[in-house]
C-alpha cells in the first residue's frame, strides 16, 4: 500500500516536472523568436513598408502608411533612369571584378596546390591577406596611387619619361580594385577543392594523351567547377554590398553603384527615405537570389573526387618557369599590400601631397607628423575610436551570447520551432550591411525616446548583420564536442543548463572566444550599416574616416587609415592567436 | 601490334628513407599478363607508376616496344601522354563530370582519329566490357563495378601497346571482385593485350597472371608462372606470402639431389625438398602449407605424431591448431564435417615435396 502511494506521488511529480519542462522550453523558443523578430524581421518589414508607400510609417503612423500602400512608389523607383544606371554600373563593376577575382584566385590556387613553385607558403599567405584590408582603406590607398592627376603611379610614370597614365577614378579602376581585393574568396574555395581532389583523375587524363594544359581545362577545372562558381558568387555578393571602394573611386566622376546611390538618396535634402528603401530592396533581392543560388550549389550534388586512401597532392615540376609563378605571387603581394601601404605612409607623413618629381619624394624635409597631430587634435577622433570599441564590445558580448544560445538550440536540442529559429537567424546572409543600416533607420528613426542616436542601435544592427556567421562559427566550436560528453553529464544527474555551464562552455571556450573576438573586429570595421545610424555623438572610426576623405584632406585621411589599419592588425593578430586560424574563414564570409 | 616491356635495374629513391625500388629488372613479352604481387609498401605500385611515367625513376632503364622511355643516366624521360599506354587506377579515376561514353572517347580526342572511327572504337570498347546499354549515363549514376569497367574501356579504347592496372579491384566488394577478376582475364586475353597488373591479393594474382612477380622492400624476389610460385617458391618470404604460413626449424643432416634430411631436434628426422642449394650442417627453415597437412593419415616416411590444440569450424573447411615438435602449426581440412577432436593425439603424414627447406637467414625472413 505504502509503496504504491509512493510510486503514485513519484509519477505525479515527474508528470509535473514534464509540464514544467515543456513550459520552460516553450518560453525559451518564444523568447528567441521574439528577439530574432525584433532584430531581423521588424526592421526588414519596416523597410519593405517604406518602399511601398510614400509616407513614413514611423512618423505618420502605421495605419496611414498601410492605407497608402501601393507599388506605385516602387514602380516609380524602378522607372527612374538614375536607379537603372546605378544598377547597371553595379552589375558591370561586380561582374568585371568577379572575372578578375576568378582569374587571380584560380591561378594562385593552382600555383599553391599543384606546382613546385618556391616559397609556396608565402604565396598562400599573400593570397588571403587582402581579406583583412578594410574596403574603405583599400579604396583610399588606391585613390592616392591611381588618381589621374596627383596619383603616385602617374607621378612615377612622368618621372620615368613615360607617356603612360592611369585613371582609377573610373569604371576600370573600380573593376580592378574589386578584382584584386576579392580574389581570396575564389582562392579559398578552389584551393581546398584542388587539394581534396584525387590526383589519379588528372593522371588518367595525362595517360590518355592529354597535355598538361588540356588536362587543366578538360578535367581539373570542370571537376572543381562547383567550387569555382560558389567562390565566384560569393565574391560577387560581397562586392554588391561594399560601400567604401565605390564611394572613394566613383565619387570624383559621379559614378554611382547601388550602395553609393542609396546613401546619396538619404543625404539629399529633403532626404528621399522612401526611394532609398526601394533601392535597398532591389539590392537585397539581387543579393538574396545569388545567396540562394550559392547555397543551393553548395548543398547540391558535388562531385565526390576524394578517393578512399590518403594521397599526396600532385606537384607539377615547372622547371625554370617556377620562378615566373613565384614572381606572380610577389607582384600580387606588391599590388594588394605593399604599394597601398607605401602610398598611405607617404601620404600620411607628407606635408603636402603635391609631388613635383621623384627626388622630392625622398626629400625628408617634406615629411612630418602634422597630419597625425591634426587628427588627434580633433576631439571627434578619440571619441570615434572609443565609440567603435564600445560598440565592438557590446556586439561581441551580446551577439556572441545570443549566437551561442541560437546555435545550441538549433544543433543540440529537438525543441519545436528550432527550424524557424534557424531560418530567421540565417536570413541576414542575404542582406548587405548597407541595407541593414537603411532598415534599422526605418525601424527606429521616428520612435521617440527610442534607440536612434544611441550606441545600441549600431550594436543591434551589427548583431543582426553578423548573426549567421557568428552562429556558424560558434556552432562549429561546440559541434566538435562529442555528444556523448554531454550525455555522460546528464547521466551523472546534471541538467541541461548545468551541463552547458560545466561541460560545453569550458570545452568550447577557445572557439567561443575566437568567434567573439572576430565579431568585435568585424563590428569595429563595419562601414555600410554605420553610415545611416550614427549621429555626432555616436560617430565611429569607419564613418569618421569617410568624413575625412570627403573633407578632401588626403593627408589626414591617410593618417587615420594607418591608425585604423594598425589597430585592426593588432586585433586580428590577437584573434588569430586565440583561434589559431579558425577565425579566418568566417572573416572571409562577411567581407 | 602488342609489344614488350623491358625494365632494367630500376631504382627509385624518394627524398627520405630507403629506396622505394631497389634494382628491379623484368620483361613482359607481347601478349602476356604479368602481375606484381607484394605487401603494401613493397614498391610494386611505384614500379608501375614509373612505367607509366607518373613517377620519375632515379636509376635504371625502362623501354616499351624497344623504345627507351625512361633512363635517368641518359637523360631520357618521355612524358606519360607520349608513351602510348593505358592505365586503370585503384580509385577508378573516371571523370564524374562526363558520361560513360565521354569518358571513353576522351583519349581518342587527343589523338588523330577520325570522328566515325572514334565512334566505332568507343562502341567496341564499351561492348567489350559489357556496358553498351549504359553508354550515355553519367558515370556517377553507375555502380562501382560499372565505373571500373568504364575505366577499363577508357584505357583500352585506343589499343595501347601496354596496359597498366593498379589494384583495379581493391575498391570493389568481395563478390563483385571475384566476378570482375574472371571477366578481366577474359577481356585481356580476348584483346591480346600486354598487361602489367599490381595487387596485394594472391588469389587475384594466380587467376589473372601468366607470370607473377613477388616483391618485397623494393626488390623483386621471384618472377615465374603461378604454379612455380606456388610449388617452388624461391625463398621463405615468397612461400609465406603465397600461403605457406607454417614454419619449422631444423638442421640439414644429409643432401640427396633435390631432397635432403633434416633434424628437427631430439633426433626426430624427416625428408624435405631443397628449394635452394644447401649443404649439410646448415640451419634451415621449412615452410609448409596448412592444406598439405593431413591429420590422421599415417602414410609414407614422414609420419609424425601431433596433438590437436584447437579447432575452428569454418563451414566448407575446418582449421586446426596442432602441435608438432613443440611448435604450433595451422592445418586446414576441406569438407563440411569436422573430423578431429580437440586434445587427441594423431598421426600426420607430411609428404616430402610439401616441406620446403630454405637457408635460415635470421628472424627477419618471416614477417
Amino acid at each position: 500500500m505504502h509503496g504504491q502511494a509512493d510510486r503514485r506521488s513519484e509519477a505525479m511529480r515527474s508528470a509535473s516536472e514534464g509540464t514544467r519542462r515543456r513550459a520552460f522550453t516553450g518560453l525559451w523558443v518564444a523568447a528567441l523568436l521574439a528577439i530574432l523578430s525584433f532584430l531581423v524581421i521588424y526592421p526588414v518589414f519596416m523597410l519593405l513598408l517604406g518602399a511601398l508607400t510614400d509616407t513614413n510609417p514611423v512618423v505618420d503612423g502605421i495605419r496611414l502608411s498601410l492605407s497608402h500602400l501601393s507599388v506605385a512608389n516602387f514602380l516609380a523607383v524602378l522607372a527612374n533612369p538614375n536607379v537603372g544606371e546605378a544598377l547597371l554600373n553595379t552589375l558591370i563593376a561586380c561582374g568585371g571584378g568577379t572575372l578578375i577575382a576568378v582569374a587571380i584566385g584560380l591561378l594562385f590556387s593552382w600555383i599553391v596546390v599543384r606546382t613546385n613553385t618556391p616559397f609556396k607558403g608565402f604565396i598562400a599567405a599573400a593570397s588571403i591577406l587582402p581579406l583583412f584590408a578594410p574596403p574603405l582603406v583599400a579604396g583610399v590607398a588606391w585613390a592616392i596611387l591611381g588618381s589621374p592627376k596627383t596619383g603616385l603611379i602617374n607621378t612615377m610614370f612622368k618621372w620615368m619619361g613615360s607617356d603612360l597614365r592611369i585613371d582609377l577614378y573610373s569604371m576600370w579602376g573600380l573593376v580592378f580594385v574589386f578584382g584584386i581585393y576579392y580574389a581570396p574568396y575564389v582562392y579559398m574555395f578552389t584551393s581546398s577543392a584542388l587539394r581534396n581532389m584525387d590526383p589519379s583523375l588528372e593522371e588518367a587524363a595525362e595517360i590518355s594523351g592529354a597535355s598538361a594544359f588540356a588536362t587543366l581545362f578538360t578535367v581539373t577545372f570542370p571537376l572543381i567547377m562547383p567550387a569555382i562558381v560558389s567562390g565566384m558568387l560569393l565574391s560577387f555578393i560581397v562586392m554588391l554590398g561594399i560601400y567604401g571602394i565605390p564611394a572613394v573611386l566613383g565619387a570624383p566622376t559621379n559614378l554611382n553603384v547601388l550602395t553609393t546611390y542609396i546613401f546619396k538618396l538619404t543625404n539629399w535634402s529633403p532626404p528621399l527615405y522612401n526611394t532609398a528603401a526601394a533601392v535597398a530592396i532591389i539590392l537585397m533581392v539581387v543579393t538574396g537570389l545569388l545567396v540562394y543560388l550559392q547555397q543551393k550549389l553548395l548543398s547540391g550534388r558535388s562531385y565526390t573526387t576524394v578517393a578512399g586512401k590518403a594521397f599526396r597532392p600532385r606537384s607539377l615540376d615547372l622547371g625554370p618557369w617556377r620562378w615566373l609563378t613565384f614572381a606572380l605571387g610577389v607582384v600580387y603581394l606588391l599590388v594588394v599590400v605593399v604599394l597601398p601601404s607605401l602610398a598611405l605612409i607617404v601620404a600620411a607623413f607628407r606635408k603636402f601631397m603635391f609631388i613635383r618629381d621623384a627626388a622630392s619624394l625622398f626629400d625628408m624635409r617634406q615629411y612630418s607628423l602634422m597630419h597625425f597631430e591634426s587628427i588627434f587634435d580633433n576631439p571627434l577622433t578619440m571619441r570615434s575610436i572609443y565609440n567603435a570599441v564600445e560598440v565592438g564590445v557590446i556586439t561581441a558580448v551580446v551577439g556572441g551570447a545570443l549566437a551561442f544560445a541560437i546555435g545550441y538550440t538549433i544543433h543540440r536540442t529537438r525543441v519545436a520551432g528550432r527550424g524557424a529559429i534557424d531560418l530567421i537567424s540565417t536570413l541576414p546572409v542575404a542582406i548587405p550591411g548597407l541595407v541593414v543600416g537603411v532598415a534599422y533607420l526605418w525601424a527606429w528613426i521616428g520612435v521617440p525616446g527610442g534607440l536612434y542616436g544611441t550606441i545600441w542601435i549600431l550594436a543591434l544592427a551589427f548583431i543582426a548583420r553578423f548573426m549567421p556567421d557568428t552562429v556558424k562559427a560558434l556552432s562549429t566550436s561546440f559541434l566538435q564536442i562529442h555528444r556523448e560528453l554531454e550525455e555522460a553529464a546528464w547521466v551523472c544527474g546534471r541538467g541541461m543548463l548545468g551541463t552547458i555551464a560545466t561541460i560545453v562552455l569550458p570545452l568550447a571556450r577557445p572557439g567561443v572566444l575566437a568567434s567573439m573576438t572576430l565579431l568585435f573586429v568585424l563590428a569595429i570595421r563595419e562601414l555600410g550599416s554605420s553610415l545611416f545610424l550614427y549621429t555626432s555623438n555616436t560617430m565611429v572610426m569607419s564613418v569618421l574616416l569617410l568624413d575625412y576623405y570627403e573633407g578632401g584632406n588626403v593627408g589626414k585621411t591617410a593618417a587615420f587609415s594607418l591608425v585604423q589599419t594598425v589597430l585592426l592588425g593588432v586585433l586580428i593578430g590577437g584573434a588569430n592567436w586565440l583561434s589559431r586560424g579558425s577565425a579566418q574563414r568566417s572573416a572571409a564570409r562577411t567581407g | 601490334m602488342t609489344a614488350t616491356l623491358e625494365v632494367t635495374d630500376l631504382r627509385k629513391q624518394f627524398a627520405i628513407g630507403r629506396p622505394a625500388i631497389d634494382g628491379v629488372s623484368f620483361g613482359v613479352p607481347a601478349g602476356e599478363i604479368v602481375v606484381l604481387l607484394g605487401p603494401s609498401g613493397c614498391g610494386k605500385t611505384t614500379t608501375l607508376r614509373c612505367v607509366a611515367g607518373l613517377e620519375h625513376p632515379t636509376g635504371g632503364e625502362i623501354s616499351i616496344s624497344g623504345r627507351v622511355v625512361s633512363s635517368p643516366a641518359r637523360g631520357i624521360l618521355v612524358p606519360p601522354r607520349a608513351r602510348n599506354l593505358g592505365m586503370v587506377f585503384q580509385s577508378y579515376a573516371v571523370w564524374p563530370h562526363m558520361t560513360a561514353r565521354q569518358n571513353v572517347i576522351y583519349p581518342l580526342k587527343h589523338r588523330t582519329i577520325g570522328r566515325s572511327d572514334a565512334a566505332r572504337m568507343v562502341e567496341d570498347a564499351l561492348a567489350l566490357v559489357g556496358l553498351s546499354d549504359y553508354a550515355d549515363r553519367p558515370v556517377v549514376a553507375l555502380s562501382g563495378g560499372q565505373m571500373q569497367r568504364v575505366a577499363l574501356a577508357r584505357s583500352m579504347v585506343y589499343r595501347p601497346q601496354l596496359l597498366l592496372l593498379d589494384e583495379p579491384l581493391s575498391n570493389l566488394d568481395a563478390k563483385l571482385r571475384l566476378r570482375l577478376r574472371d571477366d578481366l582475364r577474359v577481356i585481356l586475353k580476348q584483346t591480346g593485350m600486354t598487361a602489367l597488373y599490381v595487387t596485394h591479393d594472391q588469389a587475384e594474382a594466380v587467376v589473372l597472371g601468366d607470370r607473377i612477380g613477388v616483391m618485397r622492400d623494393g626488390k623483386l624476389l621471384q618472377m615465374d608462372t603461378p604454379d612455380v610460385i606456388y610449388n617452388r617458391p624461391a625463398d621463405l618470404f615468397v612461400a609465406n606470402f603465397t600461403g605457406a604460413t607454417n614454419e619449422l626449424a631444423g638442421t640439414l643432416v644429409a643432401c640427396n639431389g633435390k631432397y635432403g634430411v633434416v633434424d628437427f631436434g631430439d633426433g626426430r628426422q624427416g625428408e624435405v625438398a631443397l628449394c635452394q642449394t644447401l649443404a649439410p650442417d646448415e640451419k634451415v627453415r621449412i615452410a609448409l602449407r596448412p592444406e598439405n597437412i593431413a591429420i590422421g593419415r599415417p602414410d609414407g616416411a614422414n609420419t609424425f605424431s601431433v596433438k590437436v590444440l584447437d579447432r575452428r569450424y569454418q563451414g566448407t573447411q575446418t582449421a586446426y591448431g596442432i602441435e608438432l615438435f613443440g611448435k604450433r602449426l595451422e592445418a586446414v581440412e576441406l569438407g563440411t564435417a569436422a573430423r578431429h577432436q580437440v586434445g587427441v593425439e594423431a598421426q600426420v603424414a607430411l609428404p616430402r615435396e610439401c616441406l620446403w627447406a630454405y637457408r635460415d637467414v635470421g628472424p627477419a625472413a618471416t614477417d
